[in-house]
């Protein structure tokens, strides 16, 4: 069985690490194996953090600080774990949660250069869009984020406006998010929504991408 | 043009449509606080921000950084932030928009120059997101500058300061502090805090002009055209004075200006049942808490109010005195994430009157809605 490698970017706020953590707690029900690497070391850094434990009793091997063991979060230094650094040794999937912008990226060609193994392996790079957040709010300024990352291989319509999302915006998003999509030759990986929205729009959006349904973590971690 | 990536690069003035039409729009976008005031800035037709990096107000620079290029308009970090209030002040002598967003210790290191900027009546907007102290303490949140951001300086200069407590209030709060700060001439600041600049929520971003709001141009204050004495007044603008008279008269006119202003400017949110037994008043983000809290007891059927200054500098002190002084039997509940304040500042505006008043102070800790609803509920018992 080929495993999972999978790092979620996009732009700040735009919901990288509950899409992280949503994933991997789908691959935990799969039965899968699932290692969560907290990469996120853009200031207040490891957003996971006060998430740790929750997700650990729930099937998951997360790596990432705990506050306790932080100072200053994040204002006075950057410190990555040695475990993190050799994060890709594990034997199974893993899902890795970065910083926002350029600098998550850089992060992560850290793991792979710090990785032993010989054989490179593939990971992907999935791109989570909310298009009422501005910088990604219209196709052109999409695209222009695009570019500012390496590479990305597939893009999330995670559109939401939180307790005000409506149907109709996930599906504006669903359609704006698959427009960039096609222009790039870029798979929609999935339209993700909260449980209950998810159920009503039913397994596919409006432009026949695949409907996740997720549960939020995030709410629990605000710093 | 599309680029190696498969993404595109976009020209300066395609990029400044964009984003133009982002705030024409008027669309809800889900933000974090400190976006929302780069936003905001921007569509106040700010030219500069000086800054130097501090949490918890980072993504302040960060998307002004972002924005601002397309437009024209500049950042500069400097190399602390005693040289970003001062190089604040010299844009604004030369005719520029300027602004700075600072937290704790850095906000310290500003009030030399803000001092300045009142001695001086040179105009400038502050953000600030209090963050815990004394000193580097915490990152994240308090109401503890308060006292710092209203009454900072030496020599007691005067300034207009806004406490937002939502979003939408921070992106108005903002485009109305750059025309107050250039139309009256004090220092201006918006008090936000570690829990605004980050938290997320949806907000109406939208062009002042197209809702008909006045946009004040900022004009040179030092370099103006013409020869002094033969086409202008000369410009002399003075921190140093030689005889106590001479401050004394600089002064009078500021206090006047002041009083005048403080007409025009002052804001606050006041509601909950119209007669009381109970008043909670809160600023910034425990004022929300506390609005929350109060409709929930009214909805249990207690007589509660709240009142939320919004300018706490000048603070809205004849509103509050009014609805207390109206009934005399009105007990007073001051919140705040800090060690007596704000209740300072309520006690010296309802001095002389016999109502009670009761505090709940956390410094640098958060204060949720259903902390002081536990409160009210225990102070709104009927005694017997």
């Amino acid at each position: 069985m080929q495993r999972i490698l999978e790092a979620y970017v996009g732009e700040y706020a735009s919901g990288k690490s509950e899409n992280a953590v949503n994933r991997s707690l789908q691959l935990i029900k799969k039965g899968r194996k699932v290692r969560l690497v907290d990469l996120d070391v853009v200031e207040p850094f490891y957003t996971l953090r006060p998430l740790k434990k929750i997700l650990e009793q729930m099937g998951i091997d997360v790596l990432a600080w705990e506050t306790a063991e932080t100072i200053g979060l994040g204002e006075a230094a950057i410190p990555l774990k040695k475990e993190t650094i050799r994060a890709l040794e594990f034997d199974g999937d893993l899902i890795f949660d970065l910083g926002y912008g350029i600098d998550g990226c850089n992060i992560l060609k850290i793991i792979k250069d710090s990785s032993g193994e010989e054989k490179e392996e593939k990971i992907k790079i999935i791109m989570v869009v909310n298009i009422t957040r501005p910088l990604t709010s219209s196709v052109p300024l999409i695209l222009k984020m695009v570019n500012e990352f390496e590479e990305v291989d597939g893009l999330i319509n995670n559109t939401h406006l939180g307790e005000e999302t409506t149907i109709e915006l996930i599906q504006k998003g669903a359609i704006m998010v698959t427009e960039v999509a096609k222009k790039l030759s870029l798979p929609v990986v999935a339209t993700t929504a909260l449980r209950d929205l998810a159920s009503r729009i039913g397994e596919f959006d409006v432009m026949g991408n695949k409907v996740w349904p997720i549960d939020r973590y995030m709410s629990k971690a605000i710093w | 043009m599309i680029t190696e990536s498969g993404g595109v690069k976009m020209a300066k003035e395609t990029l400044a449509g964009e984003y133009q039409e982002i705030l024409n729009n008027e669309k809800e976008m889900f933000m974090t606080g400190n976006e929302v005031v780069a936003w905001a800035a921007l569509a106040a037709e700010a030219d500069f921000m000086y800054g130097y990096p501090i949490t918890p107000q980072n993504e302040i620079m960060y998307y002004w950084a972002k924005l601002a290029p397309a437009f024209g308009r500049g950042f500069l970090q400097t190399e602390d932030e005693i040289s970003a209030g001062f190089t604040m002040l010299g844009g604004a002598l030369v005719g520029k928009k300027t602004f700075s967003a600072t937290a704790g210790p850095g906000n310290i290191l500003m009030q030399e120059s803000i001092s300045m900027a009142e001695m001086m009546r040179l105009p400038g907007v502050w953000i600030i997101q209090q963050r815990g102290g004394p000193s580097t303490a915490t990152v994240i949140y308090s109401q503890q500058e308060f006292r710092l951001t209203t009454t900072g300086g030496n020599g007691e200069g005067m300034r207009l300061v806004y406490s937002t407590s939502s979003h939408q209030e921070l992106f108005e709060s903002t485009i109305k502090a750059f025309n107050n700060a250039w139309k009256y001439r004090f220092p201006t600041f918006v008090l936000g805090d570690g829990y605004q600049a980050k938290m997320r929520e949806p907000v109406v971003l939208f062009n002042p002009k197209l809702r008909n709001w006045e946009i004040i141009a900022a004009e040179p204050i030092a370099m103006k055209s013409g020869v002094p004495y033969l086409e202008r007044d000369p410009v002399h603008l003075r921190n140093t004075f030689n005889i106590e008279e001479e401050l004394y008269d600089i002064l009078s006119g500021h206090l006047a200006d002041f009083r005048r202003m403080k007409q025009e400017v002052v804001e606050w949110d006041e509601g909950g049942s119209e007669k009381a037994d109970l008043l909670v008043v809160a600023h910034g983000i425990v004022g929300r808490a506390a609005i929350s809290a109060v409709k929930t007891v009214n909805n249990q059927g207690l007589r509660v109010k709240y009142f939320r200054p919004i300018t706490v500098r000048p603070f809205p002190g004849e509103a509050l005195r009014k609805i207390v002084s109206e009934e005399p039997e009105l007990k007073i509940l001051v919140a705040e994430s800090a060690y007596g304040q704000l209740l300072s500042v309520v006690k010296e505006e309802l001095y002389g009157l016999a109502n009670t008043i009761e505090s709940y102070l956390k410094p640098g800790l958060g204060i949720t809605a259903e902390e002081i609803e536990e409160i009210l509920v225990r102070l709104g018992k009927k005694e017997g």
